[in-house]
């Protein structure tokens, strides 16, 4: 049987990155964007890529250009989305959806790096949006975080989404 | 059904029952997903024997796969025993399906290759040679783009598309080297009648200033037609939408490099234009070269399909009920293309119209509101409107079809209403009418 972590990390460091999880969850619910983007270090990369849906023995090759993405930000296109979203243009988060992550699940594990640490967690982002229109994406995220001297920062989330066809208009909201 | 008062192309009105009515919505699938060619699958995306991929004809799941001698067949992905879909993965390399309810397996070429217990159960008494899939029996290739119909009556694919080849060739043949979709399929489902994207992306350039705002203020990095912000502005000179190509239409630029506008950095794609285009000149002339590769342009083949060279997303609506559909979005490229410029398009077509798209997100909502308010007691007796600069279109030298000045115009779509009435109309393809309006066959000395 799997140990419970491969190589425990100190408890100090497993209570601030888990409350960090949260604390991020609280501030995008809110809409905090700008206290949210101090959450990252400069040199996130910040990755969702699409799904896809295939036989377990299916011998096709990697996809030539890429399988393509949702996300694949860096600091400045995470501002550039947030831009967006800032304008007072963006209709459909006017007036403002009610929007709850649900953060869960969370393990962490030592990095190769010493200063980094892995974060594993489940996300369930639930948003009301249209008059009942409700709809729940739910998803997994591995981070990297990395311990500098502003404290804990977010390096890099590979986050994947568990719907193979979106159920909603559009994913106005960072996970 | 009757559909002549439902659409006036004359004064471009749309009754809103078109967008809510169950019994329309049951004679589009027989009048008009059943009798057009319905684009299937790039080639590229199944180049090798053995490679197939599911898509949907109408609301027929359909699976196309790659032959051994290469040519390219279609089926229904249905079981010939009891019905059940025999793949539910997208696509992907097999030697052969089986069914999994009772096992029954299907070779590449859709024959019936294995039944278990085939002589204890059925006593050797069935006869597989009946039970093969369902072929699509129309399948026809052009330029790399794959369609399938089931409507034996239909011209072929060429004179289907008919002058829109103009267009198409803007992508499909400025390069030597072709074009491949790249990336996995974006799935999007969308609480729309089918319908309203195709106007939308078909001509409807006045949305994009207002309920494109938001994006327009973000990655905006050069001038599309004097489109701002805000609806501020738009230079009705600095384009044309052009329709009365058989329902087929097109929404261009002219300045041969707006199809990046709204890439956050454009300089890559547009050194690959600029490297390239005396050779695009030499294949597809100067109007095209010059022009139209590389500007923004919008391509509609009736009924479903729509892409824009430039922005490069690559779309087909699959219809779910009069009021849901399955959006399904590829990036497009050119082999030719470095691969650098290849993974940056897919990159910003994924970053502008994918799942996330900046610019895709901002479209759904309103698609659904209106299909939304055509539901009601009252509201489903209410017209719609596209009767923007009415009666202001003629012939351009050098392109086909019926043309109206500008991208902020709702010409192209009382064209496509148009079509959908005349297919709604007609019992059969022999009562569809086959127009090319201001045909380029006609224009013989202009350019070359
Ligand atoms: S339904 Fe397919 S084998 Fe019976
Ligand atoms: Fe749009």
């Amino acid at each position: 049987m799997h140990e419970l972590s491969p190589a425990p990390v100190p408890v100090d460091v497993l209570n601030t990155l888990t409350q960090r999880l949260y604390h991020e969850a609280r501030l995008l619910d809110a809409e905090r964007f700008e206290d949210w983007l101090e959450l990252l270090c400069d040199d996130v990369g910040y990755r969702m890529e699409l799904k896809r849906r295939r036989f377990r023995a299916d011998r096709s090759p990697p996809a030539a250009v890429g399988v393509g993405v949702v996300f694949n930000e860096t600091l400045a296109r995470l501002k550039l989305r947030i831009d967006r979203l800032r304008s007072g243009f963006v209709w459909a988060e006017d007036p403002p959806n009610f929007v709850r992550r649900v953060v869960s699940n969370v393990e962490v594990e030592p990095a190769d790096a010493e200063n980094e640490a892995i974060v594993h967690s489940v996300i369930v982002i639930h948003r009301n949006r249209i008059d009942g229109l409700t709809r729940v994406f739910t998803a997994g995220r591995t981070d990297r975080w990395r311990h500098g001297k502003q404290g804990w920062c977010l390096a890099a989330r590979d986050i994947a989404l568990d719907h193979a066809v979106l159920h909603d208009s559009n994913i106005n909201v960072f996970f | 059904m009757d559909v002549s008062g439902l659409v006036d192309t004359a004064t471009g009105r749309q009754s809103r029952t078109i967008y809510s009515s169950e019994e329309l919505y049951k004679q589009e699938l027989e009048r008009i997903f059943a009798r057009c060619w319905l684009f299937l699958v790039h080639t590229s995306q199944i180049p090798k024997a053995g490679d197939y991929f599911r898509t949907f004809m109408g609301e027929d799941d359909v699976i196309v796969i790659r032959q051994k001698d290469g040519s390219i067949k279609a089926f229904l992905n249905s079981c010939t025993h009891r019905g059940n879909r025999i793949c539910r993965a997208d696509r992907g390399n097999a030697k052969a399906f089986t069914c999994n309810y009772h096992g029954w397996s299907f070779a590449p070429d859709g024959s019936l290759a294995g039944v278990p217990l085939e002589n204890e159960a059925y006593f050797g008494e069935l006869d597989r040679s009946k039970l093969g899939l369902v072929p699509v029996t129309h399948v026809a290739e052009y330029n790399g783009l794959v369609f399938g119909c089931f409507d034996p009556d239909a011209p072929s694919l060429e004179d289907y598309l008919g002058d829109a080849k103009f267009f198409l060739d803007v992508w499909l043949d400025a390069m030597p080297g072709g074009t491949s979709l790249v990336g996995e399929t974006q799935k999007m489902v969308l609480g729309s009648n089918w319908k309203l994207p195709v106007e939308n992306v078909c001509g409807d350039g006045y949305h994009l200033g207002w309920a494109h705002a938001g994006a327009m203020m973000a990655v905006q990095s050069l001038d599309l037609s004097g489109l701002s912000v805000g609806n501020s502005s738009a230079d009705l000179d600095g384009g044309l939408s052009v329709a009365g190509m058989n329902g087929h239409m097109a929404l261009t630029a002219l300045d041969g490099v707006s199809g990046y506008a709204f890439y956050p950095d454009p300089k890559p794609m547009l050194d690959y234009l600029e490297a390239n285009r005396p050779e695009v000149i030499e294949r597809l002339g100067k109007v095209r070269g010059e022009q139209l590769w590389g500007s923004q342009i919008n391509i509609t083949i009736f009924p479903n399909l729509q892409f824009l060279p430039g922005l490069n997303w690559f779309r087909v609506y699959h219809p779910k009920g009069p009021g849901q559909i399955e959006q399904w979005t590829w990036a497009m490229v050119e082999n030719d293309m470095p691969e650098e410029v290849q993974a940056t398009i897919l990159d910003n077509q994924c970053l502008t119209f994918g799942l996330a798209g900046l610019f895709d997100n901002d479209d759904g909502d309103n698609l659904a509101a209106c299909t939304e308010q055509s539901r009601g007691w009252r509201t489903a007796q209410m017209d719609v409107f596209t009767n923007m600069a009415l009666g202001r279109s003629g012939p351009r030298e050098g392109f086909p079809g019926d043309i109206a000045a500008g991208l902020v115009s709702e010409h192209n779509q009382r064209y496509f209403y148009r079509r959908w009435q005349e297919h709604m109309q007609a019992e059969s393809w022999a009562e569809v009418p086959t127009y090319n309006i201001n045909p380029l066959s006609a224009q013989e000395t202009v350019d070359a």
